[in-house]
């Protein structure tokens, strides 16, 4: 429904009196957060000047970047447009994606490699990857080569961001966390003892500990066992 | 601010039911152990039918303290009770579920 209307704006230059008028007008039909519960006014003047920053930063503007930037604007989000850019710039080139790792453990000859989606009842992963190594040198290899690739992802940056690994000294269990996807490399009696695929597949762990950190920001007054009477706060 | 003597649940599945801390692993003449710090602990008591008993001295990693973790971003957090997940001499924990 706002398609239309932008694209029959995106041909002509209106002066900013006009845009002021037309920016008023599909309020009501367009989406955005900061609308819901306040006047017309109070909404128009921030997109208003958003509207006229990107107006006035355009200097030679294509109709399609008008389009752009007026369909930024009209959704009422500047804030949409500020989570976009930090997107971009946290999403982290030494991150391993799920398929640069399926390729790795491939490559490696790493036993048994299953994938769990865990994004729907886990909010810090995406994917879980547990994979055996024949040997407690083989799983410290899987570690190694998935390192040795996220290096390479970063070859010729400055500063290079590594997946963090835990249990490197013992070759038995090695986590290597890269972001949504983590990936366990165990070997074959660490991988029966733990039993991993039961605990993921099977919904969350059943008791977090969020409960005690809701608890945990309780303020107590203490109470005054002594005999001394307490002294008034000022 | 976890020192000698002091009690522990155990917040895993590998047996053991509470712990003592005898000794703090790391530099010599440590006073407290915090969050994340590995002790050493002997059983006090411990479930019926498990691979480990009582006053077997094993190693353990801190979980929870009542005492407050302070992090750099101005974030505290604070449990109600101290809690330690029972590991070997690698890290690896002994128990195969974290309560």
């Amino acid at each position: 429904m706002i398609a239309p209307y932008l694209a029959r704006q995106a041909t002509t230059f209106p002066s900013p009196a006009q845009m002021y008028y037309r920016c008023n007008l599909p309020q009501p039909l367009a989406y955005s957060p900061l609308s819901l519960g306040s006047t017309v006014s109070n909404v128009a003047i921030p997109m208003l000047a958003a509207l006229r920053s990107r107006f006035f930063l355009s200097t030679s503007p294509s109709s399609s970047f008008i389009h752009r930037s007026w369909k930024l604007g009209f959704s009422g989000s500047s804030h949409t447009f500020f989570s976009s850019n930090v997107e971009s710039s946290s999403s982290n080139k030494g991150l391993l994606d799920i398929n640069e790792v399926e390729n790795v453990l491939k490559d490696v000859r790493a036993d048994d490699v299953k994938v769990i989606p865990v994004g729907k009842h886990c909010d810090w992963a995406d994917y879980m990857v547990v994979a055996t190594g024949r040997s407690t040198w083989h799983v410290k290899n899987i570690a190694q080569a998935l390192i040795y690739k996220a290096k390479e992802k970063q070859r010729g940056a400055q500063r290079m961001m590594l997946p963090s690994l835990e249990g490197q000294e013992g070759g038995k269990w090695i986590v290597i966390d890269s972001g949504k996807v983590i990936i366990h490399a165990l070997d074959e009696k660490a991988r029966a003892y733990y039993n991993l695929e039961d605990l993921w597949t099977s919904g969350m762990p059943p008791k977090e500990p969020v409960q005690d950190l809701e608890k945990a920001f309780v303020k107590i007054r203490p109470k005054n066992n002594s005999k001394r009477r307490a002294e008034r706060h000022a | 601010m976890i020192q000698s003597q002091t009690h522990l649940n155990v917040a895993d599945n590998s047996g053991a039911r509470e712990l003592m801390c005898i000794r703090i692993i790391g530099t010599s003449n440590r006073r407290y152990a915090h969050i994340g710090d590995v002790i050493v602990a002997v059983i006090k008591e411990a479930a019926p039918n498990s691979p480990l008993e009582r006053s077997e001295v094993i190693r353990a990693v801190i979980v929870r303290t009542c005492k407050e973790l302070k992090r750099d971003n101005g974030m505290i957090i604070r449990y109600d009770d101290n809690a330690a997940v029972v590991i070997d001499q690698e890290g690896n924990p002994k128990g195969t579920r974290i309560l």
